[in-house]
């Protein structure tokens, strides 16, 4: 029986592509920053540009399709997840790397039916990987299938988070206090490269064993999610609960088990949801 | 007037392009995990071949230098900088990352005279990103030259570090605080990429404004701090004072404005000096 969603996923890579090279041009220049919720919530017109590209590219073809985008939200489109066909975006992840030129920044879609992820494309266009995933079809890098690691043992692990981009200090804290915990339990380390989608592209393909964050948003882990259980990874809530694509937290794993450990260790601490009313 | 380190350097240019081939290779294939002073201060088979083929192809052209390096090191050699040229080697800086292919992997070979570093090679060998700094010449990546960030508002800035393979509570506690500390300043982000060789050249090459860490080693540094002064960086002792190669601490950053700001932050806690004689 033929895709009924290859046409869009094959639309969605070939979108990414170019929204990658309009990102790889703007960094050959100056980049003026702006600030969105504090004055370390970054955007600039790229992102901006990027997601204008995507979502009229997709329009044209699709005109009945549903979005959230970062940077729509930001101006006052609605963040509501709708059985319609959506698409997911992040146009930049990462942007303080970007306007740094620190080496992780990605574009990320995802795309849902019935509120099903039904597939995930996040290119980390300054490394050049597209890193893609079609649900129950596997997950691949550049047409490389890749899979997580398999690692059981936390002892032995790398996980990944982030601290977040509030000028909190109580916020602060908490994220200080689980790393802390993390740390100690003892993992191998834990690293920071700055790009939500692009952490869950390194889990997924084996070079970390676990991401966790609270505080991301459905547009930066919808690319993702496809991709790392695809790759034969597990996702789900902080608590241990299911995956809450609009909760704002999530921790994936290599397995089960190290993502049922880190969230034993994990203290919950308040960051919204997407979705809610405001 | 010739330079009479130009073929030691690139010698090193040429053996650090070829062990990173070895790591590459290695990457491709399991790797066997041993661990050294804790079990999440890991060496593997790779680090020890590596550094083997560093030092046997130096001691062949230079029959007369010495040598510090990571692994003779940790199988008992002496720690113990001299006045003769002396190439301070990394085989593999980033064994963590190494062992989980994450992608940032460096050889890192600095050499000194007379106690002075005169130049500094580190190959980001996932990447094949080539970073070389000679005294007064430049520090360049893949021939392109190397620039600091122009930034001195900390507000705006990057900063890097690591936590390190010390799990000892009151050095994990001070090592968080520290991080907080500079979170609350406020700082655009923390990142930690997981090699000190290569964060040095993050900061040589505009893309973060300062690394600073306490419990890092002589070999992890010495080539990186040729690079970041070439870029026109500065490196301070984390209590503000001079650089100390083998203290096992450092700041490195675009300016001093930027550096003395995070050293005010920084909580130090203590760590053996490379040159300790050990008992």
């Amino acid at each position: 029986m033929s895709d009924p969603w290859k046409e869009c996923m094959d639309h969605c890579i070939a979108v990414t592509k170019e929204a990658g090279k309009m990102i790889r041009e703007a960094l050959k220049k100056d980049i003026p920053i702006m600030q969105k919720s504090s004055p370390v919530d970054l955007v600039t017109e790229t992102d901006q540009k990027v997601e204008a590209l995507i979502i009229s590219s997709i329009k044209e073809r699709y005109p009945t399709h549903s979005f959230i985008g970062e940077e729509s939200v930001a101006a006052g489109a609605p963040s509501i997840l709708t059985d319609n066909p959506t698409w997911i975006i992040d146009p930049i992840d990462g942007t303080t790397n970007f306007v740094h030129r620190f080496p992780f920044v990605s574009v990320s879609i995802g795309f849902t039916v019935n509120k099903e992820i039904e597939f995930g494309v996040v290119y980390s266009c300054i490394e050049e990987k597209m890193y893609t995933a079609r649900k129950g079809k596997g997950a691949f890098c550049n047409g490389v299938p890749i899979k997580v690691s398999g690692q059981e043992d936390i002892t032995k692990s790398l996980v990944l988070t982030e601290m977040g981009l509030k000028k909190d200090p109580e916020h602060f804290k908490a994220v200080m206090s689980n790393m802390q915990k993390i740390l100690t339990i003892p993992v191998h380390g834990i690293r920071s490269p700055g790009s939500a989608a692009v952490n869950m592209c390194l889990v997924a393909c084996g070079s970390a064993d676990a991401y966790y964050h609270i505080g991301i948003h459905c547009w930066d882990m919808a690319g993702g999610a496809a991709i790392v259980t695809e790759a034969g990874g597990v996702i789900m809530d902080i608590t241990g609960g299911p995956f809450d694509l609009m909760s704002r937290r999530l921790i994936t794993a290599s397995s089960r088990a190290i993502a049922e450990h880190i969230a034993q260790q994990l203290q919950e601490f308040p960051c919204g949801r997407d979705d809610a009313v405001n | 007037m010739e330079d009479p380190w130009k073929e030691a350097m690139d010698h090193a240019v040429a053996v650090a392009r070829k062990a990173g081939a070895v790591i590459r290779d290695a990457l491709q294939n399991e790797v066997k995990i041993m661990c050294k002073s804790s079990s999440v201060d890991l060496v593997t088979k790779t680090d020890q071949k590596v550094e083997n083929l560093i030092i046997a192809s130096v001691k062949e052209k230079f029959p007369t230098h010495s040598f510090i390096g990571e692994e003779s090191v940790a199988a008992g050699h002496p720690c113990i900088l001299s006045d003769n040229p002396t190439w301070i080697i990394d085989p593999v800086d980033g064994t963590t990352n190494f062992v989980h292919g994450f992608p940032f992997v460096a050889v890192s070979i600095g050499f000194a005279v007379k106690k002075e570093l005169e130049f500094g090679v580190v190959y980001s060998c996932v990447e094949d990103k080539m970073y070389t700094g000679r005294k007064g010449k430049g520090a360049f990546c893949d021939g392109e030259k190397l620039q600091v960030s122009d930034q001195t508002d900390i507000k705006k800035s990057m900063i890097i570090s690591e936590l390190g393979s010390n799990r000892d509570h009151e050095t994990v506690s001070k090592i968080f605080s520290t991080m907080q500390k500079i979170l609350c300043i406020p700082v655009h982000g923390l990142r930690g990429s997981g090699t000190a060789a290569t964060n040095m050249c993050l900061v040589a090459s505009g893309a973060v404004e300062a690394f600073f860490e306490i419990g890092i080693h002589c070999w992890d540094i010495a080539a990186g701090a040729v690079i970041v002064t070439e870029a026109g960086g500065v490196l301070l002792d984390v209590d503000g004072g001079p650089f100390d190669l083998m203290s096992r601490r450092m700041v490195s950053a675009n300016n001093k404005t930027i550096a003395d700001r995070i050293i005010k932050e920084i909580d130090i806690f203590p760590a053996e000096r490379d040159d300790a004689v050990k008992k």
